[in-house]
């Protein structure tokens, strides 16, 4: 560890990196684990600092984070992939933590809309109608975004949620997904 | 000699043909529109997504006072909602709290889609399809193939005589039905009395004021941006540019495009802190996103188009450095 280091790990808490620095910093995480102890060490003064007290220590951030970055090794804007990745890193926002798995399907809920009944199987024909000539199923369509951490599936249903309060551009069914209950 | 003439004159014949079907399906397409604003209807309808089936009550009339509407759902939570010109008000049950979108319910049912359809008309391919029976009246079926393979296509069944729109289905670009609305029944002919239209279920309200929220173009969030998207699906223009924080706090800008119907949003949210980010492509439904991190931004491309459009337009996003 050098002092450049250091003072990039302390710039990743702060979230003052960008671009080669942020990648650059990040290969230091992945190969070096007295770095992961030391960023570990500013999250947790910075959570102090910050008032978000202990419930986030226990929890072991230098495993994530090694974990993580191993499935993870490039974190390059340059490299795409067709398949949901995540970025996973520790984040230094316990309190926004506690709530997100609640926060996230409740954030599902509001897009998702009104359909949330158990219904009929996919390759069901619409009840009671005559369709003509024949009859189409509806393709297999998930109800909640194709990601694991629901951090990025709450990020992206209010995304979500801002696309279309800007648009209405609910495709056929805007009717459907505007409420729904959060206490089902 | 004759022979070139004839295949000449086949053409001619054709192409007359195919332009005056298309003259038709437009028209049939208009006369949708209209009917959907000027008709008064009594009916039930399905919404199915996936493995998702809604069934709705619709009480819809329209008449010199404007339009108000009541849709009360007929399976899961009981929930009603009327709709006047200028509000929207939920009804539901005591307990529930529901969730709901600050835009809520468009212009209309289901006139919002067809307004949007007819503004996105040339980026569509229009043609009259087979005849059929939907909620037992005649139909006819419109197919709007989209001009490319970066939007959603749509197939429209349309009453024969009011051009009511029976039925209608959201095609992907390999032509899967993704989702789809018909009616099961409808009654066009009877007049709407007013205690149909009041609400009967008791419970708590949630009511909102409709909003013109079309999206606006912010100058100074235009002009200060460093963000260039450098390609767009043929007919997408900028419809929107706002810059607001995001609900963590970050600087958050938001450029929507449209090209009347579909409609994508970009996102760039500037990271605060260490944040999981989506990298690559995810879906929820007929809504696609694609992520990823460019100069410190989380960079996300979300909107109700294919993959490829969406994954496409995150491609040709460049940040403009000093």
């Amino acid at each position: 560890m050098t002092m450049n280091h250091s003072e990039l790990l302390s710039a990743l808490v702060d979230g003052e990196l960008q671009g080669t620095e942020l990648d650059f910093v990040l290969q230091i995480l992945a190969e070096d684990k007295s770095a992961v102890a030391q960023f570990q060490r500013y999250q947790q003064t910075q959570d102090v600092l910050k008032g978000y007290g202990e419930r986030g220590l226990s929890y072991n951030l230098a495993n994530k984070i090694s974990l993580a970055l191993e499935n993870e090794p490039v974190y390059s804007q340059k490299t795409r992939q067709h398949t949901a990745q995540v970025i996973t890193l520790p984040t230094p926002f316990w309190k926004q933590m506690t709530g997100l798995a609640v926060a996230a399907s409740v954030g599902a809920l509001a897009v998702v809309g009104v359909m949330t009944q158990p219904q009929l199987a996919s390759d069901t024909p619409m009840a009671a109608i005559d369709p003509p000539d024949k009859v189409i199923t509806v393709a297999q369509t998930g109800e909640r975004w194709t990601v694991d951490e629901p951090e990025i599936e709450y990020r992206l249903n209010n995304y979500l949620l801002e696309h279309n309060e800007q648009t209405s551009s609910a495709g056929v069914f805007s009717y459907a997904r505007v409420v729904s209950y959060g206490a089902e | 000699m004759l022979k070139p003439i004839s295949v000449i004159l086949s053409f001619c014949l054709i192409l007359l043909s195919i332009l005056a079907q298309a003259d038709d399906a437009t028209l049939l397409l208009e006369r949708s529109d209209l009917a959907a604003k000027q008709l008064s209807y009594n009916g039930v309808f399905a919404m199915q997504k996936g493995e998702k089936l809604q069934s709705i009550r619709i009480i819809h009339r329209a008449d010199g006072q404007g339009v108000i509407e009541r849709l009360i759902s007929l399976n899961g939570v009981e929930r009603e909602f009327i709709r006047t010109n200028n509000m929207v008000t939920c009804i539901y049950p005591e307990g529930k709290r529901p969730q709901a979108d600050r835009r809520p319910l468009g212009h209309g049912f289901p006139s919002d889609l067809l307004d949007r359809m007819v503004s996105a008309i040339d980026y569509y391919h229009l043609t009259l399809g087979q005849r059929g029976r939907v909620a037992a009246y005649q139909a006819q079926e419109l197919i709007m193939q989209p001009i490319d393979q970066y939007r959603y296509g749509y197939r429209l069944w349309i009453e024969k005589d009011t051009a009511l729109l029976l039925q209608a289905d959201l095609i992907n670009e390999n032509g899967q039905v993704l989702e789809k609305f018909a009616f099961s029944s409808v009654d066009m002919n009877e007049e709407i009395a007013d205690l149909l239209l009041q609400p009967q279920m008791v419970g708590n309200k949630m009511s909102w004021n409709r909003r013109d929220t079309q999206a606006t173009i912010n100058d100074a969030a235009k002009n200060t941006s460093k963000w260039k998207v450098t390609w767009l699906p043929e007919g997408f223009e900028l419809t929107g540019h706002q810059n607001r924080f995001a609900r963590n706090g970050s600087p958050l800008e938001q450029r929507i495009y449209s090209d009347g119907l579909s409609s994508v949003s970009v996102f760039m949210e500037k990271i605060r802190a260490l944040h999981g980010h989506l990298k690559g492509g995810s879906k929820m439904g007929t809504v696609n996103a694609y992520g990823s991190i460019m100069n410190a931004h989380f960079v996300t491309v979300v909107g109700e188009v294919p993959a490829k459009t969406v994954e496409k337009i995150s491609s040709a996003i460049q940040y403009i450095e000093e």
